[in-house]
């Protein structure tokens, strides 16, 4: 599945969104970027929700819109579903009612999991007659999902719909999020500004800032851009990890932060810590009085490690020399 | 127990009232959708004349809007004429006459309220919809409606127990004819104007009271299940 948007200007107001990308739409791609940087006009954009004033979308080969030719397929004809960050259930429909509402008017060629069975997956069977009103947030996002997955679009697009799940049930939505991507040869392009779900999540990044794409290609590659790093708050400094490295196989990776690295000049030993990787370094960086972060290259890729310059000192630690990263598997 | 309580005269007029009314409401409700649908929409050309047409009865005087009618459907005038002659329709001092008097100045009052409702709905659900392959129409109908429609019902009882006591409009258009077009309003006015039957106005006042007061409280209960419904 190819998204082709062809030097795509949209505005809201005083924001003005730029883009201008081929996305080889397989699999999960996330755009990542801080709040404010665009990510959601760009998915509003693609659904045909904002109007572009200028460039066109393609998928595959069918012109969704093309401001030049005056061409534009109505939201409802784009076979792109969309989750909202706020859900939008129907109030005045049940949780299956609303779920049926996307049954009913999905194509009969389309092939897409029967209601119960999505229900059962996402482990809210014992909602299904509830009002939709008296669900928890949590719950609001899964029947949310369950609904779009169900309209079975060509192509899904979801905006943070992690928002207001927390701690286990994150990980293991994301988890569902990507088997549900494989299963349904469903693409989907996830918005979020949450680093770990980026990593978890991503087989591809869109980097956004300020409403343009400053980056875009493979999550390993992406994510280990200085200009990706530019990104980040100082404490979400890090590298991402592939997740067969640790032993994490339904994410696709995960982001190891530079604070939760220890760096050992020697191989350690007797130690709690799960994942001692070993690597040369790669680059060392002072950013203050305070800290310094050393790159590694390792078994597991490239590693970020925060020290202090103390420590570095102390450790000799030299570009070339080789040298450990050590990090809990509670980091992870 | 209401026909145990009324006398037949009474009970005679009630039923012209709750049958005007009841016309007046069936008749107005789904110009009154299209209207509210159209003014709750954003900025359009003609809103503004929309706008004017709905709300005119409002402060037109009632005596005028039933002379409008007649010059309009009267039987002198090529309309009321053309459904005379075509489908022996005659509308001037016919309880369907009363109805479509009761019906334009009700109007206002009908538009308001399922605008309102309109208004209230949530335009991200509209969306959220779209996403899911519902077109326009489908999205009237499925969603629209549906999330609106204690407001539609509640506007339609305001108008309903407004229209039980449509005075003006009714007089003029219809005139007062006992058992067709004499609804409570017009049989107080007559009983006042009769001597004697004081006690017989004061009777048909009460009557027409309560009705007014159920309605009222009707319409507030609906409103408050409207507003609740879309609190999800």
């Amino acid at each position: 599945m190819t998204l082709k948007l062809r030097e795509v200007v949209v505005r809201r107001g005083a924001f003005r969104l730029a883009a201008d990308l081929e996305v080889a739409a397989d699999g999960v791609t996330v755009v990542f970027g801080p709040s404010g940087s665009g990510k959601s006009s760009l998915l509003s954009a693609i659904a045909g929700l904002y109007r572009l004033e200028v460039g066109s979308i393609a998928l595959n080969a069918r012109v969704l819109e093309d401001a030049g030719a005056k061409v534009r397929v109505p939201t409802h004809e784009r076979g792109i579903g969309l989750v909202f960050q706020d859900a939008r259930l129907f109030p005045h429909l049940t949780v299956r009612g609303n779920l049926d509402y996307a049954e009913h008017r999905r194509p009969a060629a389309r092939n897409a999991p029967i209601v119960m069975e999505i229900a059962r997956r996402l482990e809210f069977e014992d909602l299904l007659d509830r009002p939709v009103r008296n669900l928890s947030g949590g719950e609001r996002s899964r029947v949310a999902l369950a609904r779009a997955i169900v309209s079975a679009p060509e192509l899904l697009l979801l905006d943070e719909p992690f928002a207001a799940l927390d701690g286990r049930r994150r990980r293991d939505f994301l988890a569902l999020l990507r088997e549900l991507s494989n299963e349904q040869s469903l693409p989907m392009v996830v918005v979020t500004h949450n680093i770990d779900d980026a990593a978890e999540l991503a087989n591809d990044v869109i980097a956004m800032r300020d409403g343009r794409v400053i980056a875009y290609g493979a999550a390993a590659d992406v994510m280990s851009r200085p200009a990706f790093a530019s990104l980040l708050d100082r404490r979400d400094l890090g590298a991402r990890v592939p997740a067969e490295a640790v032993a994490g196989g339904a994410v696709a990776g995960v982001w190891v932060r530079a604070d939760s690295v220890l760096l050992a000049s020697e191989r350690p030993r007797g130690i709690s810590a799960r994942h001692v990787w070993e690597g040369r370094v790669d680059s060392i960086i002072r950013e203050d009085a305070r800290g310094v972060l050393v790159s590694l290259v390792t078994e597991a890729g490239y590693i970020l490690s925060r020290i202090t310059p103390q420590a570095l000192a102390d450790l000799q630690v030299e570009q070339g020399k080789q040298a450990w990263a050590v990090v809990k598997a509670h980091a992870l | 127990m209401v026909r145990a309580m009324l006398t037949p005269e009474e009970l005679q007029i009630l039923s012209t009232s709750l049958g005007v009314a009841g016309r007046a409401v069936l008749f107005s409700l789904p110009v009154a959708i299209a209207f509210a649908w159209a003014l709750s929409r954003p900025r359009f050309p003609g809103k503004s004349v929309i706008d004017t047409i709905a709300h005119l009865p409002l402060v037109l005087p009632p005596v005028l809007v039933g002379y409008l009618l007649l010059l309009g459907l009267g039987a002198q005038s090529p309309l009321g004429a053309w459904l005379k002659s075509a489908f022996g329709i005659q509308l001037a001092f016919t309880a369907e006459g009363a109805a479509i008097a009761t019906a334009v100045m009700a109007f206002p009052l009908m538009v308001r309220a399922i605008r309102l409702s309109f208004e209230a709905t949530d335009p991200g659900l509209f969306e959220a919809a779209s996403v899911l392959r519902a077109g326009p129409w489908d999205r009237f109908w499925s969603m629209t409606l549906p999330l609106a429609w204690p407001g539609v019902l509640a506007g339609a009882v305001t108008a309903f127990a407004a229209g039980l006591g449509e005075f003006g409009a009714v007089i003029t258009f219809a005139s007062n004819v006992e058992g067709e077009t004499q609804t409570l309003p017009l049989a107080i006015n007559a009983a006042l104007n009769t001597p004697g039957r004081d006690d017989v106005a004061f009777r048909l006042a009460l009557i027409s009271l309560t009705a007014a007061i159920t309605g009222l409280v009707l319409a507030e209960m609906l409103q408050r299940w409207a507003r609740r419904r879309l609190e999800a």
